[in-house]
């Protein structure tokens, strides 16, 4: 088929009628990449915030109702009702409370070498019923967890346990923190803690300072970066006693047994169900709510992100398309002769748009090729790339203690780079027919005598 | 190569004469009328010009400048239309064809010589040759002509005395060449009708009598029907019958060639 033979003739003429498959080379490669990337960021976002709740999360309102519904102060009727729902298999009580953790005998001048280590920082009080919680969260999980930092606690069984070789006979209760907050805080194994939170009185309406030491039994990890900076876990009972006994409970964690198929009815019917047995209160209807929307900002931050990325990224492949709009025009002019030739030796209208056109799909099918090669080899090389790069340039371009996560991830989807060449083909198509109408609208007389 | 002797010479009118029996033409053109718009201004190049080209024949189409030989030329070679009248090629009246029909026909039947050569910069001699049997041969089948064509193309150009020079680039040759390589594109595929527009109008004498033995020979050799535009009265010598424009007409004068 001449056509294609005189349209890759025609390409190859000079090297830069090559710069849109370089082009779009580069934009179809780095948004595959960057797509991959946030595709795996967000499916690892979305692993770990998970890991670090449940599949649903009940929150009574826990605060004297003006209609006269009284907060529900005993969490074993709702615990009961939950497990007597044959879509759960495990339900787990929490008193979740938030306050300050002060480390008094940390030296001053560890501070000014790391500013990260504190003295002094926010923490979340998470007070649990271990064996409850094992059957229902992946707390069990995070205490086994291995790493560089983690201090694993004596008894998986038993976290909160003294241990026993502990030798002391203070009265302060045992804690399990974070693997971030205990590296922050320069916490070993049988550190002492200092919590700080503020009580209500219910008698005057005012709130109270409570202040209590408490041992380092181990850490955790859970990978999700704010549960491991600022997460402290306890026995519910030692919390609650902590808080003068005002709060027992503040959250239901639950279990399903088929998260995927019930995700879109159960915060409807349960809190249905609930409301009906008068354990929670009909007028909030936010009471219950899978983890996808208990943690809908973040998941939904890094979806918006990633949509950005690839429309920008869109913009850059219809740059590339421009371009080999430009250079079609351009060789159109030049080739203004060639075309009064061919139409003189016999070709037609039609076989000169075809020619023209297959110049620019040329420039689509090689650039996103290779572009597709590119992307789906940097998606998962990335580690690799990142790790060359940092130590090639000594700058550190993904910081693993802020994202958690040991490398960086990256979900190749095959629609993705489908539709990303399918797309590039289009856009240049669509860009590469105006000139190649043009050359195919060239009068031949007039193309002929050209100089 | 040598002319016959003592030509016929027939007055232009007579050769446009319907009297010519059909299967004796190898292109007619009747009443042909051709204007371009200028602006608001319609200039009239041909009014209606008549003309016979017999099979195996030699005929020289000269005049002025401006007095509408190319307009003729390309107008019966079917690059571009006229605004009245017609043109009978092959038994067909070429200009109802649709435009695929045309563009076989100009690619079958028709060769052309240009005066500027009009090779194409980016293939090579060799390439430039076969080109007219790559369009012909276009929807596939030319992968089964590819050897056959090629093959004799290398062996044309041989004849004309460029087989060293096979994979060379127009910018790499000289006048001459390119203008023996532009007939060998010309005659690939065989066409019965040659049409030259004054072929050695870019070269100098002794490169330009070189390339005309070689035209008329291969018109000869192969008995073609040339069509031959020139202003050089030598070269119309050389014809069997030398017709004269004027003022987009062909003049009803006979026009006898000097022989």
């Amino acid at each position: 088929m001449y056509r294609r033979y005189l349209s890759w003739r025609f390409l190859l003429r000079r090297p830069i009628n090559l710069i849109g498959v370089v082009g779009i080379t580069l934009g179809v490669g780095a948004l595959i990449m960057i797509i991959s990337i946030m595709s795996g960021f967000l499916e690892e976002s979305r692993k770990t915030v998970r890991g670090s709740l449940a599949d649903l999360i009940i929150q009574p309102v826990a605060v004297d109702l003006r209609d006269g519904h009284e907060p529900v102060s005993d969490v074993q009727p709702l615990l009961a009702a939950l497990r007597e729902d044959e879509r759960v298999v495990g339900a787990c009580p929490r008193l979740s409370w938030g306050g300050m953790v002060v480390q008094t005998s940390l030296r001053s001048e560890l501070r000014l070498k790391d500013p990260d280590r504190a003295d002094v920082a926010f923490a979340q009080f998470v007070g649990i019923d271990v064996e409850d919680e094992f059957t229902t969260t992946e707390f069990r999980t995070w205490l086994e967890r291995e790493s560089a930092h983690q201090m694993p606690v004596e008894n998986v069984d038993d976290p909160f346990a003294r241990p026993e070789a502990w030798r002391g006979d203070e009265p302060w209760g045992w804690v399990v923190v974070g693997e971030q907050l205990a590296r922050s805080h320069v916490l070993q194994r049988g550190s002492l803690v200092n919590l700080v939170t503020g009580v209500p009185d219910s008698t005057d309406d005012k709130a109270y300072l409570s202040n209590r030491k408490f041992f380092v039994a181990g850490t955790f990890r859970s990978g999700d970066n704010e549960t491991d900076r600022t997460s402290i876990y306890m026995d519910r009972w030692e919390l609650a006693d902590f808080l003068s006994g005002t709060h027992e409970f503040t959250q239901v964690l639950v279990k399903l047994e088929d998260y995927e198929r019930d995700r879109s009815s159960i915060e409807h019917s349960l809190m249905g169900d609930l409301s009906t047995k008068g354990l929670v209160n009909p007028n909030y209807p936010s009471q219950v709510r899978t983890w996808e929307s208990f943690r809908s900002s973040l998941i939904g931050a890094i979806e918006n992100e990633r949509v950005l990325m690839g429309i920008m990224l869109c913009l850059v492949i219809l740059v590339a398309a421009f371009t080999v709009f430009a250079i079609l025009m351009m060789m159109v002019t030049e080739k203004r002769r060639d075309i009064g030739i061919l139409t003189a030796l016999g070709a037609t209208r039609r076989s000169i748009l075809t020619i023209f056109l297959m110049i620019g799909m040329w420039n689509a099918v090689l650039g996103s090729g290779f572009g597709a090669l590119l992307g789906v080899w940097g998606a998962l090389k990335i580690d690799a790339l990142e790790q060359w790069l940092s130590a090639t340039f000594g700058v550190q371009i993904f910081n693993r203690n802020v994202y958690i996560f040991d490398h960086i991830p990256s979900d190749v989807s095959p629609t993705v780079v489908t539709a990303t060449v399918l797309g590039a083909l289009l856009a240049t198509a669509i860009f590469a027919l105006i000139p190649a109408w043009l050359a195919s609208r060239t009068h031949p007389i007039d193309a002929l005598r050209t100089e | 190569m040598t002319r016959p002797a003592s030509p016929p010479v027939e007055p232009a009118s007579a050769a446009a004469s319907p009297a010519t029996p059909t299967a004796e033409l190898a292109l007619s053109a009747r009443g042909v009328h051709k204007s371009f718009r200028i602006g608001n201004r319609a200039i009239e190049v041909l009014h209606g010009a008549d003309l016979e080209l017999r099979r195996r024949e030699r005929l020289c189409l000269m005049g002025s400048s401006g007095a509408g030989k190319s307009t003729l030329l390309h107008i019966v070679g079917l690059i571009e239309p006229p605004t009245e009248g017609s043109v009978h090629l092959q038994g067909e009246s070429a200009w109802t064809l649709s435009m695929g029909g045309r563009a076989a026909l100009r690619n079958r039947h028709v060769g052309f010589v240009f005066q500027s050569y009009h090779l194409l910069p980016d293939l090579s001699a060799l390439e430039n040759v076969v080109l007219p049997a790559r369009i012909a041969h276009s929807y596939g089948t030319y992968a089964f002509e590819k050897k056959r064509c090629t093959a004799e193309a290398a062996e044309m150009l041989s004849d004309f005395g460029l087989g060293d020079r096979l994979r060379h680039r127009p910018s790499q040759l000289s006048g001459g060449e390119r203008q023996r390589v532009a007939i060998a594109r010309a005659l690939i595929l065989h066409p019965d009708i040659l049409i030259a527009d004054e072929p050695t109008g870019n070269l100098d004498t002794a490169t330009g009598q070189k390339v005309l033995d070689l035209l008329l020979g291969q018109q000869r050799e192969r008995g073609l029907s040339l069509l031959l535009v020139t202003h050089d009265e030598r070269l119309a010598e050389r014809c069997d019958r030398v017709l004269r424009m004027e003022d987009g007409r062909i003049n009803g004068q006979p026009s006898a060639s000097p022989g």
